[in-house]
């Protein structure tokens, strides 16, 4: 996938049929964190805190929700859009980019916890199987989508 | 009216159109300097009803070091979140890198939490604890 033209908030995208493929696959697996796994705070669970938990997980509900929605429209609109130049064209806007960000970042962290949260640091390492190895490949593809969009917005009109 | 009067001298018109026309130029010298009128913003100073620690104790917002968000997804979130420019987004990023964590900002309650959902909205690790 890569940048082929941006206008102002507008980006086109080219990207060839197999990693459009992958793409919608890989999104399917949305939301992927458990709502719960996100802590409004380490350090105690006095009431004020324990208020802005439930504020916080009535909030991310709302979100992912909206995401889900916005999701099934491209994963519908994607679906039945034709083939072009061997492959497809992707047309975002800004706060599109940002929306599938989030979503694919959601993906790239959830797939890392279901992967046991391996981290380098501590030595602890990725134990592959045949039932998480998915994840393993959905962590890495959405590293690399990510990167596309993200250097898409670091590039000039 | 520069370039008319020059082609209107290579034609061969008689002197006299270049006097009527420095006559017209004189005639209106302040045509070309027209001064727009400046409208100052207004400046509304907010009034202190006290130092911010006796209103509020105050809560810090603070990101923490994972091993999967990538570093330029960080920066990227600092800017879209705070507003902030590249520069003070990757020192953030590359604090939690190195130190494990990084204050981002000090807020009332409701700052805080807002700041920390929209984090948590881009699956980053943030929380926000009670400044000492």
């Amino acid at each position: 996938m890569k940048l082929i033209q941006r206008d102002g908030e507008s980006f086109l995208f080219h990207i060839s049929k197999r990693e459009k493929g992958l793409l919608l696959e890989v999104l399917k697996l949305y939301p992927l964190i458990p709502i719960a796994h996100h802590r409004v705070s380490r350090t105690t669970a006095a009431p004020p805190v324990a208020e802005s938990q439930k504020l916080l997980e009535s909030a991310l509900a709302d979100r992912t929700r909206e995401n889900k929605r916005q999701l099934l429209a491209m994963l519908t609109r994607e679906s039945r859009r034709q083939e072009a130049d061997g492959g497809h064209r992707l047309k975002f806007t800004a706060p599109q980019m940002e929306w599938l960000l989030q979503v694919l970042n959601d993906i790239r962290v959830g797939s890392w916890i279901i992967l046991g949260e391996p981290d380098e640091k501590k030595a602890k390492s990725i134990e592959l199987n045949d039932e998480n190895a998915r994840y393993y490949a959905a962590m890495e593809f959405c590293g690399l989508i990510q990167m596309t969009l993200l250097d898409a917005f670091q590039q000039s009109d | 009216m520069v370039p008319t009067f020059q082609r209107a001298m290579q034609s061969g018109c008689r002197p006299l159109a270049e006097i009527e026309i420095r006559a017209v130029l004189e005639y209106f010298p302040g045509m070309a300097e027209t001064v727009e009128p400046v409208v100052m913003p207004d400046i509304e100073k907010e009034e202190q009803t006290g130092a911010e620690s006796e209103l509020d104790p105050g809560y810090l917002v603070i990101c923490w070091d994972d091993p999967v968000n990538l570093m330029a997804y960080v920066t990227h979130v600092f800017q879209v979140v705070f507003g902030w420019p590249k520069p003070k987004a990757e020192f953030h990023m590359l604090q939690v890198h190195n130190q494990g964590k990084s204050v981002l900002t000090r807020e009332s309650m409701e700052r805080a939490e807002h700041y920390v959902h929209q984090l948590h909205s881009y699956s980053l690790h943030a929380t926000m604890e009670r400044d000492a």
